[in-house]
């Protein structure tokens, strides 16, 4: 048998050395792991960028339609929001929360002019802006939940040992959440 | 005036049971006969009797299982779609037709079968989502090979309901939320984990897009996709396309059925009812009657 003519030293070293090439395998396998789900979590904020957006342009074209009804109102009402063309690319993730409120706030305030003009009740435009502003509302909410499903899969490798020691070992952080009030969200239902 | 249509209808099976219990009882009396006269080696030539007597049964239970089979039509015909048209109204009840395999194949959760089976159709609409609808019975064919040759025979792998309604929310690609299996189409299916573990646990999401499960399964459909699945027992399989909603129910019942030897009741008619409403269940547990799912004007 080979192995009985090999010395006690080389057959240390040989399980020395496939035990290495074991943790080497393993490093590689949880950084690859690592950096796809931060990759899925950079394309989950992308889709929360996507959502904002398409909010963003649904209210501006909701804002012009109140204009026709109560133009003091929603001229108010547009300068509540801090970025007139959208966002910026290097928004941060809590500027973009930040974002989100504004619009929110624009929302509600939509609400209430409703309530005084009922006239755009009867808007054809308006109606239809209400049916998409609804449905970028559940885009931006799947998006969210996406993101915060993916935040937690990264986090919860990055704070388990032993996997932690690789997400150190790249610099790699816990991810924050996006973070969205239910209780505010519920608010600013589009319920006309 | 149901009450007098059920009388009828349990006099007509009651009788319909009388001979046929009188057909087996022939046919009892008949092998009892040919066994003692194969036991005591008697006259071989009296073989013939126990043979005509036993035929004679036979005609006899086939033709009132025919009459069955005509009452069950004649039920159908008459007093369920006086309950479905009453209980829905403009309601489409087609006893004798079914959805087409096509249709069946298209929620892409079933596998293709060796023999296809549909009956019991239903069309109509509520709260104005439209539907269709039907018992299926899916079978594969199997062949065995023994010492006296080959033998094929089926065994059924879907025995339930399938249904279609109307779903116009804007989807990229299709989802599926299944109890069990995976999806039976050749798009590439990615399998999703949300949030809820128990959810996860009970069901199997694939999607093409991951946001477009996040975006149809909200926390409050996954809930009333629970709800549903307890409601109504069996593996239950949904596939949501953007202009779709298929659901298979594989609970291996054959719906809207009279049974021999089993009472038309109050409580059987409850159950024929049940089984039509799963279908108003579907639509406002989904919430499929909301404006975002209805069919717009101009479309």
């Amino acid at each position: 048998m080979l192995v009985n003519q090999l010395s006690p030293g080389i057959i240390t070293l040989i399980v020395i050395g496939v035990i290495f090439i074991m943790i080497v395998l393993w490093y590689i396998g949880v950084m690859n792991k690592l950096r796809q789900l931060e990759l899925k979590v950079d394309e989950a904020e992308s889709g929360i960028d996507v959502a904002l957006t398409k909010r963003f342009d649904m209210l501006t074209k909701m804002l012009d339609t109140t204009k026709g009804y109560a133009k003091h109102e929603a001229e108010t009402l547009e300068k509540v929001v801090k970025w007139r063309s959208g966002i910026p690319e290097n928004a941060t993730l809590e500027e973009k929360a930040e974002f989100q409120e504004q619009m929110d706030q624009v929302a509600r305030g939509i609400n209430v002019v409703v309530e005084k003009y009922p006239d755009l009740k009867a808007n054809t435009v308006f109606l239809e802006l209400q049916q998409s502003i609804r449905n970028a509302e559940e885009h931006l909410q799947a998006a969210r939940r996406l993101y915060n499903a993916n935040v937690t899969k990264i986090n919860h490798i990055i704070v388990t040992f032993p996997q932690s020691i690789v997400a150190n070992a790249i610099h790699m952080e816990k991810k924050p959440y996006f973070e969205a009030e239910d209780r505010k969200r519920e608010d600013v239902e589009m319920n006309f | 005036m149901k009450n007098e249509a059920l009388t009828k209808f349990n006099q007509k099976k009651k009788g319909i049971e009388k001979h046929l219990i009188i057909a087996g009882a022939i046919i009892i009396l008949a092998a009892i006969i040919f066994f003692l006269l194969y036991q005591n080696n008697l006259n071989t030539d009296m073989m013939f009797l126990p043979m005509i007597i036993g035929a004679l049964g036979a005609i006899y239970l086939f033709v009132h299982l025919a009459k069955f089979s005509s009452l069950k039509k004649e039920f159908k015909q008459t007093f369920l779609k006086e309950l479905f048209a009453s209980l829905i109204p403009g309601i489409e009840y087609m006893p004798g037709s079914g959805l087409s395999s096509q249709t069946v194949y298209e929620g892409e959760f079933l596998k293709k079968a060796d023999r296809f089976h549909s009956e019991d159709y239903l069309q109509g609409k509520i709260d104005d989502v439209d539907f269709i609808s039907s018992d299926v019975r899916l079978e594969e064919r199997r062949v065995r090979h023994t010492k006296n040759g080959t033998q094929v025979y089926y065994v059924p792998y879907f025995v339930g309901r399938i249904f279609r309604f109307d779903f116009h929310k804007e989807l990229v690609g299709r989802l599926q939320v299944l109890e069990s299996g995976s999806p039976k189409s050749r798009r590439r299916f990615k399998k999703v984990e949300l949030e809820s573990i128990d959810f996860n646990k009970k069901f199997r999401v694939f999607s093409e897009e991951e946001l477009t499960a996040f975006y149809i399964l909200t926390p409050d459909i996954m809930e009333a996709i629970f709800a549903l699945e307890k409601r109504h027992p069996g593996n239950i399989s949904f596939s949501f396309s953007d202009q779709q909603l298929y659901i298979g129910i594989n609970n291996n019942k054959n719906t809207f059925e009279l049974k021999l030897f089993k009472q038309l009741s109050e409580e059987e008619v409850e159950i024929f009812k049940h089984d039509l409403l799963v279908i108003k269940d579907v639509i406002q547990s989904l919430k499929l009657n909301n404006n975002i799912f209805k069919k717009r004007e101009e479309e």
